[in-house]
C-alpha cells in the first residue's frame, strides 16, 4: 500500500489511470500485472487543471498589461488628464471595493484550506462568502458607473456629454440641447414658476441659465464666455469641495453637455479597463455559483484551488487598477 | 521539499478515492495509517497552509491599501510632488501583488516551474507597455496644427479655473 503510494504521487494521482500508459509510452510490457505501478512522467511538476489554469493566467498576465500599459502611456502622454474628482470618482469608494476583493480572496483561501481539511460544508460556506462578497464588489462598481452615467459621462460618442474644451463646438451643442422642444417646454414652464415656489438654490440657478441661454444665443462668442458657460453648467469639482452643484445638478432633467479637459479620453480608458475587469468578476461568480452545486470535499481541492487562483489574479488586477484609477 | 508536497496531497487525493466523501468522520484515522510515509509532508502542509499565516497576510493587504489611501488624505505631506505619490503607490501595489501571488496562489511553495511560466509573462507585459511609447506616449510631441486646435490642453483647464474664480468673487454677475 505504501509503495502504490509513493508511486503514484509523482504522478499526481493520474497515474492510477489506465490512460497514462499512453500518455508517456515507455514501458508497455503491461508490469502492473505483476503488481508494479507504472511511473508517469509529467512535463512540468504539477498536475493537469494548475498547469492550464496557470497558463491561462500567464496569457491574462499579457492581456491586462496591454490594457494597463496603454492606460499609462495615454495618461501621461496626454497633454491634459482630468483629476479624479473632475470626473467625479470617489476615492474611500474605490478603497472600499479593495478591502471587498481582499476579503474575498482570503475567503477563497479559507475554503480551499476547509475542503483539503474534509470539512466540505464549511468550504460551501466560505464559497459562499465570496460569491458576496464578489456581488457586492459588483454592485459598488455598477452604483459607480450610474453615477458617472448621471454626469454625462459615457464610453461612447452618441451618449457621451462630455467636450474636451469650451470651443465653439462646445456652444453649438449646449445651444442645440437648449433648443430641443422638450426643453423649451420645461425652460418656459421654470420662467412662469413664481419665485416664491423655488428654493433659493433653484432661485440662483434660475438666474445662472438665463445667463447661459444669453450667452449662447450671442453671435460672437469669446472662449472665455464659453468657459463661463461651461462652469455655471458643470464646474469642475475641485478636492475639497465635491458637493459643488451646477446647472445640470439642480435641474437633472437639463442634461446640458459639461467640459472636462481630456476626460473623453479618460472615459474610454476607464469603462474599457474597469468593464473588463468586472467581466472577470463575472465569470468568477458563476465559477463559484458552479462549484456551489457541489460537494466541497477534497476531492474537489484541485478544481476550488483552480478557481481560487483566478479569483486572486482578478483581484491582482484590481491592485493595481484602484491606485492608477482612483489616486494617480 | 517538492516530492513531500506532492506526496501529502496525492495520499489526500486517494483517501477521498478510496473512501468517497463520506469520510468526514473517519477521515483522519486514514490519515493515520500512512502516517509513517508522509508525516513530515503533512506537517508542511500546516506550515504553509496554516490559517495565521493567510490572516496576518490579510491584515498586511488592508494596512497597505490604507497606506496608498493615505497619499489622497491632507495629511500626505507630498501633496505638491505628485511623483513621489506615485512611486509610493506603485510600491505599495507591488508588495500587495508579491503578497497575493506568493501566499494566496501559493507560489512561495512551489516547484522551479514558477519561473517558467511567471518570468517570461512579466517580461513581454513591460516590453508591451514600453512599445506602446514612440507612438502614444509621445503622440503629442508631434502633433499636427489643427489636431492641436481640437485637444484639450492645459489652457483650456487655466480658463475653466478663471472662470470658477470669478463666479466666486462675484456670485451677482449672473443678473
Amino acid at each position: 500500500m505504501n509503495a502504490s503510494t509513493t508511486l503514484t504521487g509523482s504522478g499526481h494521482g493520474i497515474s492510477s489511470h489506465d490512460d497514462s500508459h499512453g500518455d508517456n509510452g515507455n514501458d508497455p510490457s503491461g508490469h502492473s500485472s505483476h503488481g508494479l505501478v507504472l511511473q508517469y512522467q509529467p512535463g512540468l511538476p504539477l498536475s493537469r487543471g494548475k498547469l492550464i489554469i496557470w497558463l491561462f493566467l500567464s496569457t491574462e498576465i499579457m492581456f491586462f498589461a496591454a490594457l494597463l500599459g496603454s492606460y499609462v502611456v495615454l495618461r501621461f502622454g496626454a497633454l491634459v488628464w482630468p483629476k479624479p474628482h473632475h470626473v467625479h470618482l470617489s476615492e474611500p469608494i474605490g478603497a472600499f471595493n479593495t478591502f471587498v476583493l481582499i476579503c474575498s480572496s482570503v475567503t477563497i483561501v479559507l475554503s480551499l484550506e476547509a475542503a483539503k481539511g474534509n470539512r466540505a460544508s464549511r468550504a460551501k460556506l466560505w464559497m459562499l462568502a465570496t460569491l458576496l462578497l464578489g456581488s457586492l464588489f459588483l454592485g459598488v462598481k455598477g452604483y459607480e458607473y450610474s453615477a458617472k452615467f448621471s454626469h454625462g459621462i459615457y464610453p461612447w460618442s452618441p451618449r457621451s456629454r462630455v467636450f474636451e474644451k469650451p470651443d465653439l463646438y462646445y456652444g453649438s451643442a449646449v445651444r442645440a440641447r437648449l433648443g430641443e422642444p422638450e426643453i423649451i417646454e420645461r425652460l418656459k414652464k421654470l420662467d412662469e414658476t413664481p419665485e416664491n415656489q423655488l428654493t433659493t438654490e433653484q432661485l440662483r440657478a434660475r438666474t445662472s441659465l438665463s445667463q447661459v441661454r444669453k450667452i449662447v444665443l450671442n453671435t460672437d462668442q469669446q472662449p472665455f464666455d464659453l468657459a463661463v458657460v461651461a462652469d455655471q453648467i458643470m464646474p469642475l469639482a475641485t478636492e475639497t469641495g465635491h458637493g459643488e452643484s451646477g446647472l445640470n445638478d439642480t435641474f437633472t432633467w437639463l442634461q446640458l453637455p459639461a467640459v472636462i479637459p481630456g476626460g473623453t479620453m479618460w472615459a474610454s480608458t476607464y469603462f474599457l479597463l474597469t468593464g473588463f475587469h468586472a467581466v472577470h468578476v463575472v465569470v468568477g461568480l458563476i465559477v463559484f455559483v458552479i462549484l456551489l452545486t457541489m460537494t466541497l470535499g477534497p476531492k474537489r481541492a484541485g478544481t476550488i484551488e483552480a478557481a481560487g487562483l483566478y479569483w486572486h489574479f482578478v483581484d491582482l488586477v484590481w491592485i493595481f487598477l484602484f491606485p492608477l484609477l482612483y489616486l494617480f | 521539499m517538492q516530492t513531500h508536497d506532492e506526496t501529502s496531497r496525492a495520499s489526500t487525493s486517494e483517501d477521498s478515492q478510496g473512501h468517497g466523501p463520506f469520510t468526514s468522520s473517519s477521515g483522519q484515522p486514514v490519515h493515520a495509517k500512512h502516517s509513517e510515509d508522509n508525516s513530515p509532508a503533512h506537517s508542511e502542509e500546516h506550515q504553509h497552509g496554516g490559517i495565521a499565516k493567510y490572516m496576518l497576510v490579510f491584515f498586511a493587504l488592508c494596512i497597505l491599501t490604507t497606506m496608498s489611501f493615505f497619499t489622497y488624505s491632507p495629511y500626505w505631506p507630498w501633496r505638491d510632488q505628485p511623483h513621489v505619490g506615485w512611486i509610493f503607490m506603485m510600491a505599495v501595489s507591488c508588495t500587495k501583488a508579491l503578497l497575493v501571488v506568493l501566499f494566496f496562489m501559493h507560489v512561495l511553495w512551489e516547484a522551479n516551474w514558477k519561473y517558467v511560466l511567471t518570468i517570461p509573462a512579466a517580461m513581454m507585459a513591460v516590453f508591451l507597455a514600453i512599445m506602446l511609447i514612440p507612438d502614444i506616449g509621445l503622440r503629442s510631441r508631434m502633433v499636427s496644427q489643427e489636431r492641436l486646435l481640437h485637444m484639450a490642453r492645459p489652457s483650456d483647464e487655466r480658463l475653466l479655473e478663471k472662470a470658477h474664480a470669478q463666479r466666486e468673487e462675484h456670485p451677482t454677475t449672473a443678473h
